[in-house]
Formats: C-alpha cells, structure tokens, sequence
C-alpha cells in the first residue's frame, strides 16, 4: 500500500475522518481478499452444480451464472457489504470535504494560473449518461456543483479513488496513466508526440504522467464536468505539472482536425454509451495526425473469459451504477474502430503489466471488490 | 451537497429490510472503529507525556467497587441494546397481536 501524497489541493483529515476512511478502506480490502474470493467456492459447490440439475447444461454465459448466484445466501451477503462499502467510502469523504469546502475553494483559486489552463464552458450540455444515475455512486457525481468555484466532487474523487484502489495505485493514484506511460515507451521508443489529449481526465491524476514523458509535448485534458476540471487544474498547478484543462464532451471536441499526435483516455469508456463510444472512436479519429495513435485504458472485454468471472466483473453494471460496464465489454471493439476509419490491421486489443509493483501482487482478479486486482490493465488503441 | 447518489439502490437480500439493517450494522462497526483508533491514539500521547503506560492500562484491577459499577453498567447497556426481544416477549405475555391493536385503533375511532 502506499502513502497518498499530501499535495496542497488534497482535503485534509481530522483525527476521526481519517480514521473513517482508514475503516473503509480495510473493510473493503477485506472483503475483496477474504470474502469476494469465496464466491467462486460457492459457485462451484452449489450454484453451478444447481443450473445444471435445473438447465441440463453448463451455464454459457454471465447472465446464467447470475441467474443462480443471486439467490445464493453467501454472495447476497458479499455484495450487501460490498454495495454498503461503497456508500460508506462516499460518505466518509465527501462529510470531510463538504467542512473545508470554503477552504479548498480558495486554496484551488490560489494557485497560480503560470504553467497551463483552465477553459470552462457553461453552455456545456452534461450528456445523459452521467445525469441518468450518479456513476460509481458518488452522490451528485462528477457534474453537480453546490456552490460558485465548487470543487467538491473533484476533491472527493481523488480521495476516493486511492480508498477505492486500497492505496495500491500509487501515491499520486497514477497507475493507469503510469502504465500507459510504460507500454507506449517501451513499444514505440521513437515515437515523440508533440501534442497529447487525455480524454474524461477528471481530477488529471492519469493525465500527468504524459507531462513528465513527453516534456516537450504540450498536454491538454478535457471532461465534461466543471469541478473536476477546477480542482485537476489546481492539483496540476500545486505539483508543476503543465497541462491545458478545457470542458468538453469527448464526442464532439472544439480542436481542429488532425491536432493530436497521442489522444488517450483512462477508464472513460464503461462510462459513456453505446453511441457516445462511436462519437468518441470518430472523434479519436478526426483529432489525429496521420501515424498518430489513441489508446485507451479499460478492464478485459467479456469475449472467450469464463462465465463466472465475467459474472463477478459485471457486477458493477448491476449493483454499482456503472450501466454501460456491460455493454462496453461485449462490444466488438475492432469493428467499432473500423467504423471510426481505423483499418483493423491497426487495431490492438491486449493488456499491459500495472506500473505498480504492489498492485501486481494481488487477487488477480479485475474487479469483483478489487478493482485493478488483476495487476494489469487492458488496453484497447489503433494508429490511424 | 448530495447524501444519495442518483439511481435505484439494489438490494440482495429476500427481504430487502436485511439489507437496511446491514447498513446499520456496517455503520456502527465504522464508528466504533473511529472510537478504537481514537482511544489509541490516547493512550500513545499519555504514555508519550509521561502519563501512563499501556502496561499501566493492562496491570490496572479495577477495586470491588469499580467492578460494581462496571457490571451495573454492562447490565444496563444490554438491556437497552437487546430491548426489542424483551418487548416481543412481553407482548407474547400480554396477549397483544396486530388484530389486538387493530381493535383498539377502532375502538378510540368509533367511540
């Protein structure tokens, strides 16, 4: 586990808010170690062995092993805790967050405007795939604000995401930006983009690893959500890192055409839509240079993956308000990229080691309770 | 700011107060973690002054006296927490079913 830096922007923690996070995060450390891995014993044990007697064949596919599996008393207890973690890490943060509020509003206006930028559009439409349910479960999720300057939600967010990943992506939580890094370096040696787009940056925290390969690349990061871009401008500012933060949609951008050399997103696409991912794919396309390349970050597509751990990884779509998880992971992604005019030769679909060496001592598993448990990242990218 | 995210809450038990009642459990096992650091966190400062040691905590027997008041207070702390099942018995003892109050309820409307 490591030490989540105490960058200027981070909320601070009294004794007992500390302490609240502190169980929070053991709690779902154990649960993700100790009691999500018996799901597979009773899988094997009794729920399997019951679809069988009842189907007279092995369950082909997650919706089969859910089928079963819900009823099963073990795992209606794990993901009753595992659902109760998860709004406990919300509130555990956020109750933090929402006393220094004042506080983080001015220390994020404080910090000087010399390295990048911050570009804020109000006219913004926020798309209906983050105002349908609150993503992950944050209350309010990425776009809400409360207040002018609001900061809230990125604040929380970077908090909870290192609660989230158990402390195990680093201390600036930057393993997927890291591991990215790591890939595109040793792959592509001589490949020396002049100008990078992170896509749904949130709070930068994977944007910045680009900063630091590619000095001499200018690196511009855009989200749809204000308070995030406020706070991951600030954050950016506070460690020196030189990013342009601008609030756009990533299906429609306002760059002009063939203005990135590198475009790459973190996780963004489970939380879009079936055609925001087409919209986003085309407009990956449009923004690179020819030779330019576009990778995204994601956990494993469901295709040739054993029922049962598609079963635990989609629980998300289902118990977490993560509605496109499913959906994004049975998609044919080189056909998607085809249709965005990426030849399929282009095309790569693998997954990539994590940065972080304690990340890859765990469960294995990609999520089900540990998320980036598998000590690997999948990634999905083409060159145009 | 926002107690509840957006979006219907599944729940995973066959009665979904289970899971209502988890949640509650889940909480309270938080707060008396916060409780437990912040007493350690008491005895690490007190035993850093000078004041006393966690030893002087594990050597301490309490006189026939503190006992007492101890015992009295663990009686009373269980009753208060395990209320509910002496209620449900009481009301076993006394005869009161939900048509019982029901009655009552028409009876004071109609009287």
């Amino acid at each position: 586990m490591y030490e989540q830096i105490q960058h200027p922007l981070l909320p601070q923690v009294t004794h007992d808010e500390l302490a609240r996070q502190n169980f929070v995060q053991a709690l779902k450390e154990h649960l993700a170690t100790k009691v999500s891995p018996g799901n597979k014993v009773v899988y094997e044990k009794r729920a399997r062995p019951r679809f069988v007697r009842e189907a007279q064949h092995a369950p082909r596919d997650r919706h089969d092993v859910r089928r079963v599996m819900k009823d099963e008393p073990y795992y209606q207890t794990w993901s009753a805790l595992q659902r109760i973690s998860q709004e406990m890490m919300w509130e555990a943060v956020a109750s933090s967050v929402e006393r220094q509020l004042p506080d983080l509003i001015t220390r994020a206006k404080q910090r000087g405007r010399t390295l990048g930028s911050l570009t804020l559009n109000p006219d913004l439409q926020i798309p209906s795939y983050h105002t349908a349910v609150d993503i992950h479960c944050q209350p309010g999720g990425y776009h809400s604000e409360t207040c002018p300057d609001d900061v809230a939600a990125g604040a929380i967010y970077d908090r909870a995401v290192y609660i989230y990943a158990m402390g195990r992506m680093g201390p600036l939580n930057d393993d997927l930006g890291q591991s990215l890094v790591a890939y595109v370096k040793t792959t592509y040696p001589d490949f020396r983009p002049r100008t990078i787009l992170d896509m749904g940056c949130s709070v930068g925290h994977s944007t910045l690893p680009y900063v630091d390969a590619y000095p001499d690349a200018e690196v511009y990061a855009i989200d749809v959500a204000a308070p995030m871009l406020r706070y991951a401008h600030a954050r950016a500012e506070a460690l020196g890192k030189r990013v342009h933060f601008s609030q756009q949609n990533a299906e429609h951008t306002t760059f002009a055409d063939a203005s990135f050399d590198l475009v790459v997103s973190h996780i963004l696409l489970h939380e879009t839509s079936a055609s925001a991912m087409r919209n986003i794919l085309r407009e990956c396309y449009r923004l690179l240079v020819p030779g330019g390349m576009m990778f995204h970050v994601e956990v494993p597509q469901y295709q040739g993956m054993d029922p049962y751990d598609a079963f635990m990884l989609d629980w998300d779509t289902y118990n977490n308000n993560e509605p496109f998880w499913g959906a994004l992971h049975d998609m044919d992604l080189v056909a998607l990229a085809g249709e965005a005019g990426f030849a399929a030769a282009q095309v790569i679909q693998m997954t990539i080691p994590s940065a972080f060496k304690v990340a890859r001592s765990r469960t294995g598993l990609f999520q089900g309770g540990d998320f980036g448990g598998g000590g690997r990242w999948f990634v999905f990218g083409a060159t145009k | 700011m926002p107690q509840k995210a957006k979006g219907r809450r599944p729940t995973f038990f066959a009665d979904p107060q289970v899971d209502k009642v988890l949640a509650m459990t889940m909480a309270l096992a938080g707060e008396v973690s916060v409780l437990r650091e912040r007493l350690d966190t008491i005895e690490r400062l007190a035993e850093a002054k000078g004041l006393f040691s966690r030893r002087d905590i594990e050597a301490y027997r309490p006189s026939a006296q503190v006992a007492e008041e101890r015992e009295q207070w663990r009686k009373e702390y269980l009753a208060r927490i395990l209320r509910v099942i002496l209620e449900e018995l009481e009301a076993v003892e006394k005869g009161e079913t939900p048509e019982s109050y029901d009655a009552v309820v028409r009876a004071v409307s109609s009287a």
